[in-house]
């Protein structure tokens, strides 16, 4: 039987998903054995324009060409997966829809009118159809070995959409929320992460993106409540996944509220 | 299991502080590992201790709701804390267990269950709330038809040393509950610490020759008082604290299930679940597969999960608690009233966890004054009889699949070679391809050898098992559950009203009535599909019109070729001019149907004790262990999933639950 022709691309990111296939040192071989690795320019010279039968794609939208890339590669892929934050939500470059594109073009590079970039950085599900998604920045190697296992067997992969709290506290750890008074996203965030960030004592700042029924306005109040400033919770969603629709509005207004105090930077 | 408290031959003891370290080696010479308290991260925590240097030393805690910090304790005690956020079910009742492997070589299939972990434990500080705890999940996990056999070595093999409580936290609340702060059994010793030393007696003949072998003197009769004098400010403390009017709360809050309170704590609770997992009773688990990229080894493994979660309550195209609110209402009144239906306990043992450890601040205290407010409340005891552990329940078995039948085009029935307990009409089995997770499949005929499952591929699991040929190989587990009651049909009348894949576990029904047609009156099967296309047993029909049963049948949605009856199945009933006399009703098929369907029963005159339905819920263990099919004081999977209308109540058709 062929194998199934696996292609892995990147629009705007930094990689950091592809390597993370990248270093299943273990599982390498054995992935290379299931599947056909076509097109995976971090890893192999060989190139594909398709057809895929499993297309893993890294990254968000943020230029007209890539635009027009997804359609194409859409429709040169049997099932297409995104992989990240940036794939998921837009990554950490979606934060220009909050702020003005052009003025921020015009700060960073010296002929901005050479640089040809969207006003926004989307997901790839505003622009076509996706099949499943890998949440994360970077996603988790568990759950990528977990999904590649399951689609080659047929089953449904385990990706549950539950809180981080759920694997905090199978894995033991204390609550940062409870005992610390650390802003903590945990509760409104999906799990996939193995709870890490609160395992050292930090809280979650949602690299996973919203779980499903993500009470946002319930945890901001419950934070305030349990003395952090407004603007620091607000604040915290302003991260990897802020354009993430249950969590966009708490972040635009603790970017607000930053701008106003004279920025990030400015104010630790 | 553990006797209540025996009085030692010559009264208490006194184990000096500076002996301790004699338990420590004295248990760890026994082989245990010695868990206890110590503070980790900012908490009390349970853990693996070395010695007593690794306890907490004058170490206090200032709980709230939603709040938790270490303060300076009385210098020197060791157990001058209550609970933190781990409890003892993390050694009995481990997040995550393996249940068993699949193995497949070729065309080789075999099921291994896995083996219980059984390094013997002992627990050192446990409180009398988490006595109670213990004794909770025993009742759940070894008390019902099926034990758990995990739970069940690793419980019987721990040695319990309890400790007095000498303070409380303002989350306590455990003489609401009749738990505590006073030890009463199910521990092997028991511990009230002093300044120096520890007032020790045994709880069991394990524990007195425990104590027998450590440096233990009698007790003074200072020592005595003042030990008592500890536990009185214990209980001083907590009765001051708020409370649960116990006494008469399962009633109130079961006619509370209309609150408009559930949806005001909804916009709090963050349905993050960590309530759930804190307490030291909850025991909802979920088993995951784990496979090698070549799916020749698939590990089966336990895990806790939680009410709280969106796919807990989730099966094939629905949720039946997609609400928060209706997630919380499940937690409480699961709690505090339902859980005493099902196993003559509340599931609360006023540990105040759930309060601490709620991240938003939720105080069940408070959320029951107000949804379910006291009258003139008397607290009274917990009552705990003593457990019976059942045999445990076998893993999966292999079954071969001897023949395959496409009914429609999702819809395909499978037989398989069977061994063993031939299933009754309406019961079940759970069933899945290897590397797959079982689901709960009706037996849609069911004889000695050989029994059929039709299957309608609704997700990748059951999609997997329709598509499995002759030969293959299905884990089961099963017979299951409780099937239609025939006994109650038997010199009577009989409906029987099926919709789309709901005639499978009715066509067992129907056949067996056929089988012994003479002992029924009147037998009539009304039928219901989406389209002709969707008929299932077509060619079967005609051996049960033949064998006096009346078959009457119809479609939602009609083709050219179709020349029978058009539209919903209850719109069958308006052609009978009236219903057989004294009817028994069997009816299965999507709820909503089932809901009109009993409607119309209803209104035609057959009482409620006599309408049987057949539901469906999301299904892991099957045994009534795993918590996700509850249904009020119902697991469906243990206690049904045939039910009269009359025996779910208010539970049939409500929103939520």
């Amino acid at each position: 039987m062929a194998r199934p022709r696996l292609g892995v691309v990147k629009f705007a990111s930094c990689d950091g998903c592809q390597l993370t296939l990248l270093d299943l040192e273990d599982q390498l071989l054995g992935i290379a054995e299931q599947v056909e690795i076509v097109e995976f320019a971090e890893a192999t010279s060989a190139r594909s324009a398709g057809p895929y039968e499993l297309l893993l794609v890294e990254g968000s939208v943020s230029t007209p060409e890539q635009a027009e890339a997804i359609v194409e590669l859409r429709r040169q892929a049997a099932k297409l997966v995104t992989i990240g934050a940036c794939a998921t939500t837009g990554g950490i470059q979606a934060l220009r829809v909050f702020a003005d594109h052009d003025a921020w073009r015009a700060s960073i590079y010296p002929h901005p009118e050479w640089i040809e970039s969207l006003a926004t950085a989307t997901p790839i599900a505003d622009h076509v159809p996706v099949d499943a998604e890998l949440r994360g920045c970077p996603i988790d190697p568990g759950q990528l070995l977990e999904f590649l296992t399951a689609t080659l067997l047929g089953r449904r992969p385990r990706l549950p959409d539950e809180a981080v709290c759920l694997a905090c506290k199978r894995a033991g750890s204390v609550c940062v929320v409870v005992a610390h008074g650390e802003p903590c996203l945990g509760p409104v965030t999906r799990t996939g992460c193995g709870a890490i960030c609160p395992a050292f004592g930090r809280g979650c700042y949602a690299c996973f993106g919203p779980r499903e029924t993500a009470n946002v306005p319930g945890l901001r109040r419950s934070l305030v409540v349990l003395g952090n400033a407004p603007a620091d919770v607000d604040e915290r969603f302003a991260g990897f996944t802020a354009l993430a629709p249950p969590f966009a509005r708490a972040a635009a207004a603790g970017l607000a509220a930053a701008a106003a105090t004279g920025g990030d930077d400015a104010r630790r | 299991m553990i006797s209540a408290t025996e009085a030692p031959a010559h009264g208490p003891g006194f184990l000096a502080r500076k002996d301790l370290g004699a338990l420590f080696a004295l248990v760890r010479d026994d082989g245990r590992r010695l868990i206890g308290p110590t503070v980790r991260d900012g908490a009390v925590m349970l853990d693996e201790l070395d010695g007593p240097d690794a306890l907490p030393e004058g170490i206090r805690e200032s709980q709230t709701p939603g709040r938790y910090r270490l303060e300076a304790g009385r210098p020197g005690r060791l157990f001058d804390h209550t609970v933190g956020p781990s409890s003892w079910k993390r050694w009995t009742f481990p997040p995550t267990v393996p249940v068993g492997t699949t193995r497949r070589d070729g065309a080789v299939v075999a099921f291994e269950p896995a083996t219980p972990d059984a390094a013997p434990l002992a627990f050192l500080g446990v409180r009398a709330c988490e006595l109670a705890a213990l004794a909770v999940q025993d009742r759940v996990l070894l008390g019902g038809p099926v034990a758990d056999p995990d739970y069940a070595a690793r419980r019987r093999s721990a040695l319990v040393i309890a400790i007095q409580c000498t303070t409380a936290a303002s989350t306590c609340f455990c003489t609401s509950m009749g738990t505590g702060p006073e030890v009463s059994d199910g521990a092997d010793v028991v511990l009230t610490e002093l300044d120096d030393g520890f007032v020790v007696t045994a709880g069991s003949r394990r524990g007195r020759e425990l104590l027998e072998r450590l440096p233990v003197r009698l007790a003074t009769a200072e020592e005595r008082d003042a030990a008592a004098g500890g536990v009185a400010a214990a209980r001083a403390a907590v009765a001051a604290n708020a409370g649960v009017a116990a006494p008469g709360l399962p009633s109130r809050l079961m006619a509370a299930l209309d609150s408009p309170r559930w949806a005001d704590v909804a916009e709090r609770c963050l349905t993050c679940a960590n309530c759930t997992l804190v307490c030291p009773t909850c025991f909802c688990t979920s088993v995951t597969q784990r496979s090698d990229l070549a799916g020749a080894e698939t590990l089966s493994e336990r895990t806790w999960d939680s009410c709280f979660t969106g796919s807990f309550a989730a099966v094939a195209g629905g949720n039946f608690r997609s609400r928060p609110q209706d997630r919380y209402r499940q937690w409480l009144t699961h709690k505090f009233a339902t859980w005493v239906d099902q196993f003559g306990t509340f599931g609360c043992i006023g540990c105040g966890r759930c309060v601490t450890w709620c991240p938003a601040g939720i105080d069940v205290r408070e959320e029951l004054a107000a949804i379910a407010p006291p009258p003139r409340a008397v607290v009274t005891g917990m009552h705990l009889p003593a457990v019976t552990p059942a045999p445990d329940e076998a893993w999966l078995r292999p079954a071969r699949v001897v023949a395959t039948h496409r009914e429609t085009a999702n819809v395909t029935t499978l037989t398989l070679a069977w061994e063993g307990q031939v299933p009754g009409a309406g019961q079940f089995v759970m069933a899945g391809p290897p590397g797959f997770s079982a689901a709960p499949i009706s037996v849609s005929r069911a004889r000695r050898g050989a029994i059929e499952m039709t299957v309608r591929a609704a997700g990748p699991a059951t999609a997997a098992l329709t598509a499995l040929g002759h030969g293959a190989t299905v884990g089961v587990r099963g017979p299951l559950g409780r099937g239609w009651p025939l006994e109650r049909m038997l010199d009577r009348n009989v409906i029987v009203v099926a919709g789309g894949i709901g005639l499978a576990p009715l066509r067992s029904l129907i056949e067996a009535i056929a089988a012994e047609r003479e002992r029924f009156r009147d037998v009539t099967v009304y039928l219901g599909a989406r389209t002709p296309r969707d008929r299932l047993f077509v060619g079967e029909l005609g051996a049960w019109s033949a064998a006096g049963i009346a078959v009457t049948e119809t479609v939602d949605r009609a083709g050219a070729d179709w020349l029978g009856r058009v539209g919903v199945v209850t719109h069958l009933f308006d052609h009978a001019e009236r219903l057989p006399e004294g009817a028994v009703a069997a009816v299965c098929g999507p709820e909503r149907m089932m809901e009109a369907t009993v409607e119309v029963l209803r209104a035609r005159g057959i009482p409620d004790e006599r309408i049987f339905v057949t539901l469906e819920r999301h299904m892991e263990c099957g045994v009534g262990l795993c918590g996700h099919c509850q249904l009020g004081r119902f697991f469906v999977c243990r206690d049904g999933p045939v039910f009269s209308i009359a025996e779910l109540g208010d539970a049939f058709g409500r929103e939520g639950l």
